[in-house]
């Protein structure tokens, strides 16, 4: 079993070592230790975990696998609030209020560890835990529609080549298709899912289309890009249907002419009522999103408060064994998890093993 | 006074009594006749609709939840001696069985026990979670290390989706051959009602979110209930009445009516906000997702609701009742204490009740204060994070996996039933206490 062998750090002196957010005195310290007082024990809170609703699935069902071990420990506890709220909290600071690991079905943002660093929260570790693909799929009974990069871009895009959108067949925007409208039901603008779709699908469709989109992206100021590339329209041809997956799922099963936009373990627990809509030739499965081929592909991380591994119990123990789980025939595999390649699963576990803190460059 | 009553005579007198027999008379009647059936007609057809929906409602939840109450449990041949586990017996009575035990390889073990049972691919048979009731099993009694044995352990989600008729082919044919067998089959799950939380639906239960629904409302009945009876009193036996009272009382009512997600953002900047003071950061007073902030948010939620009922039956104590105490000699106080108070005690109760009821069934405010997460055990104290019922019900719905469907409505049924008990502890309430004049 392993065990965390380093001296635990109490969270007041980590506070004081974060001149950061405040300028500690000994009112503080008093009000500090009223609060200590008021919560019972701090020293050793339980785990804490806010983020992706995509990755909340494994992450829970480590924090099971975690207690299952030892009853006598402490259970996680794991908030499903979307990767940007959750790096939000995250990045809001150090100490026992602040969650300790962050959920994200996208890479951290620039902008987002520099908030990190204005509140002290100091070194990073970036642990990636598998692959997972923004999946497109359609209900089985439905029109099985084979669509590209481009068709998605400009049937979803709120103003392709700068004009506002006004497609409302999927013939509109592909001769080749067929004429039905076009419904694509998908997460809020928190979410992770979202973001991965706009990043891998709508951006390049948008720059394979457009001529202009490579001018624009060029110039410093990305807003002009963002605009005319990034912006999903809002005029109810993209349905927002809330953090909550599974209503995707039954808008699917009632409106067979509907697309719906999710993580690809939804797809996977539903095959029986789902498959999942090629895009450019390629239909998301665990081969095709593992090796890279699907676009749709993305990694999903956890990021990790290298100084709270230190002051709360098991936080090391929690992401060893997050580490002995990821593996292709492990027990996230089965929850709809895609493992990582090797080469990036061993670099992730020497992430947690030598606690190597993330560095600004390797952000993008 | 005497003329008046004359002319008033004189005029009844001139005219002519009503002849009913006329025909536009008949047709009055029967006009009248029509619109009292037509009222009566509305009114119980107002009353099926809404029993209707009723019984809907109940009629869906009972019909998808009792099968929430019962798992599938599959009957699993082991060989422990076989199985190459190392042990030490001395272990299994310390607090360190648990951690022993899972070292020991005991999931492999169990995991390897099914492959071997039901072929290739039988691992996917079981939960996740069988080895975890294998090593219930083994604590209970340490013998059975030393022998084969068959023990009965949870069957995976998929098999317990088979036993519906729900899944691929080849489960669906290999289910109906451990069936026939007699290996598989349903069985009542009392551990539904004493576990927590999983990620696998065949291992929840709901015995953490009520728990940690009874500590919230415990929190909300200690602080809502005094506070709230104590204003009632002074604002209906002690308070002048003048434009601070007014005040006073609009605000309250004002505030009965406020949609309960702004007190959860209360609660939010309240409880667990921290403030710069003179340069120094102070706060959050108490931990988030903890059933003592759930708890005190829904007090401040429900205590205009208290207040209000409180004064509705301060005031319908009638008067004499207190003249009659101050009459012979009792103070204010004793007034206040020894007999309106007691009068008013069911209306009180009643009303503190429904306020209790609808704080239970409450989402919004707890999801701000962080109760909605993800935790595998029951909260041992207030301080401890919990969800409660109905929070538990909103992050079922969202698993992705499809036993929660049956789950979801399994914890509805629990939710419904908690509240039929705290409704009828109501009506007790009233019946024993109510006086009349």
């Amino acid at each position: 079993m392993l065990q965390d062998s380093a001296p635990r750090v109490p969270f007041a002196r980590l506070v004081l070592r974060n001149g950061g957010t405040a300028i500690i005195g000994k009112l503080a310290l008093v009000a500090g230790a009223l609060a200590l007082t008021a919560c019972g024990s701090n020293t050793a809170r339980e785990i804490r975990v806010v983020g992706s609703s995509t990755v909340y699935p494994f992450t829970t069902a480590v924090a099971e696998a975690f207690v299952n071990q030892d009853g006598g420990r402490k259970a996680p506890v794991v908030e499903s609030i979307g990767t940007g709220g959750g790096i939000a909290r995250f990045c809001a600071g150090v100490g026992w209020e602040y969650p300790d690991i962050a959920n994200a079905s996208r890479q951290m943002k620039k902008s987002e560890y520099a908030l990190c660093q204005r509140n002290g929260v100091g070194e990073i570790l970036q642990v990636q835990i598998g692959i997972d693909g923004v999946a497109i799929a359609e209900a089985k009974k439905g029109p099985g529609l084979h669509l590209s990069k481009r068709d998605l871009y400009l049937a979803l895009a709120a103003s392709p080549y700068g004009r506002p959108n006004r497609a409302r067949m999927w013939r509109d925007v592909n001769p080749a298709l067929p004429a039905l409208p076009i419904q694509i039901m998908g997460p809020p603008s928190t979410s992770g899912t979202r973001d991965a779709l706009v990043e891998l699908i709508l951006a390049p469709g948008c720059t394979a289309v457009d001529p202009e989109a490579k001018a624009l992206k060029a110039q410093t100021s990305q807003a002009a890009f963002d605009e005319r590339c990034k912006r999903i329209r809002d005029d109810g041809v993209y349905i927002d249907k809330g953090e909550n997956d599974n209503l995707i799922v039954q808008g699917l099963s009632a409106n067979p002419n509907a697309l719906g936009v999710f993580g690809y373990s939804y797809l996977e627990e539903n095959a029986d009522r789902l498959e999942g809509a090629p895009i450019d030739g390629v239909v998301p499965s665990a081969q095709t999103i593992a090796s890279g081929q699907y676009p749709g592909a993305r990694p999903l991380y956890l990021y990790v408060k290298k100084r709270h591994l230190r002051a709360v119990p098991g936080l090391a123990d929690f992401l060893a064994l997050y580490s002995t789980m990821w593996s292709p025939n492990g027990r996230l595999a089965s929850r709809g998890l895609i493992a990582a390649p090797e080469d990036v699963r061993a670099q992730a576990a020497q992430v947690i093993a030598q606690r190597r803190a993330l560095k600004p460059a390797e952000l993008h | 006074m005497n003329n008046a009553r004359a002319t008033q005579s004189t005029q009844a007198q001139e005219r002519a009594p009503t002849d009913w027999k006329t025909v536009a008379m008949q047709r009055r009647i029967r006009k009248r006749y029509r619109a009292e059936r037509r009222f009566r007609f509305f009114g119980i057809a107002a009353v099926v609709l809404s029993a209707a929906f009723l019984a809907f409602l109940l009629v869906t939840m009972v019909a998808q939840g009792w099968r929430g109450f019962t798992r599938t449990e599959i009957m699993l041949p082991i060989d422990f001696p076989a199985s190459g586990m190392m042990v030490e017996r001395a272990q299994l009575d310390t607090a360190g069985a648990d951690l022993a035990l899972a070292g020991a390889g005991l999931e492999n073990a169990v995991k390897s026990a099914a492959a071997a049972a039901f072929g290739p691919g039988g691992e996917s048979y079981i939960s996740d979670n069988a080895w975890v009731s294998v090593r219930k099993a083994i604590k209970h009694d340490a013998s059975v290390l030393d022998r084969k044995t068959q023990m009965r352990v949870p069957a995976s989600s998929e098999v317990d989706q088979a036993m519906a008729g729900r899944g691929t082919s080849e489960i669906l044919a290999a289910v109906a051959k451990l069936k026939n067998a007699g290996l598989v089959s349903r069985h009542l799950n009392l551990d539904f009602l004493k576990v927590s939380d999983s990620t696998d639906p065949v291992a929840v239960g709901i015995w953490g979110a009520l728990k940690g629904s009874l500590l919230t409302m415990f929190v909300t009945f200690l602080i809502a209930f005094p506070v709230g009876v104590l204003s009632a009193i002074y604002l209906e036996e002690y308070a002048p009445r003048n434009r601070w009272t007014d005040l006073i009382e609009v605000s309250i009512n004002n505030l009965a009516a406020v949609p309960s997600i702004i007190f959860g953002l209360l609660g939010l900047a309240v409880f667990l906000g921290s403030w710069s003071l003179f340069g120094y950061r102070v706060g959050p007073l108490l931990p988030r997702s903890a059933a003592l902030v759930g708890g005190l948010t829904l007090a401040l939620m429900i205590m205009p609701v208290i207040v209000i009922a409180s004064r509705n039956a301060i005031k319908a104590v009638p008067p004499s009742i207190r003249d009659a105490a101050l009459g012979i000699g009792a103070s204010p106080i004793q007034v206040v204490f020894h007999h309106v108070l007691p009068l008013a005690m069911p209306g009180i109760l009643t009303g503190t009740i429904i306020g209790m009821a609808r704080a239970l069934g409450e989402t919004a405010p707890l999801l701000l204060i962080g109760m909605r997460a993800f935790i595998v055990t029951p909260p041992g104290g207030l301080t401890d994070p919990a969800t409660v019922l109905p929070v538990q019900i909103f992050l079922w719905s969202d698993e992705v996996s499809r036993g929660f469907v049956e789950k979801t409505s399994a914890a509805i049924i629990v939710l419904l039933v908690f509240l039929l008990a705290m409704n009828g502890l109501a009506i007790y309430l009233r019946n024993k206490f109510e006086t009349r004049w």
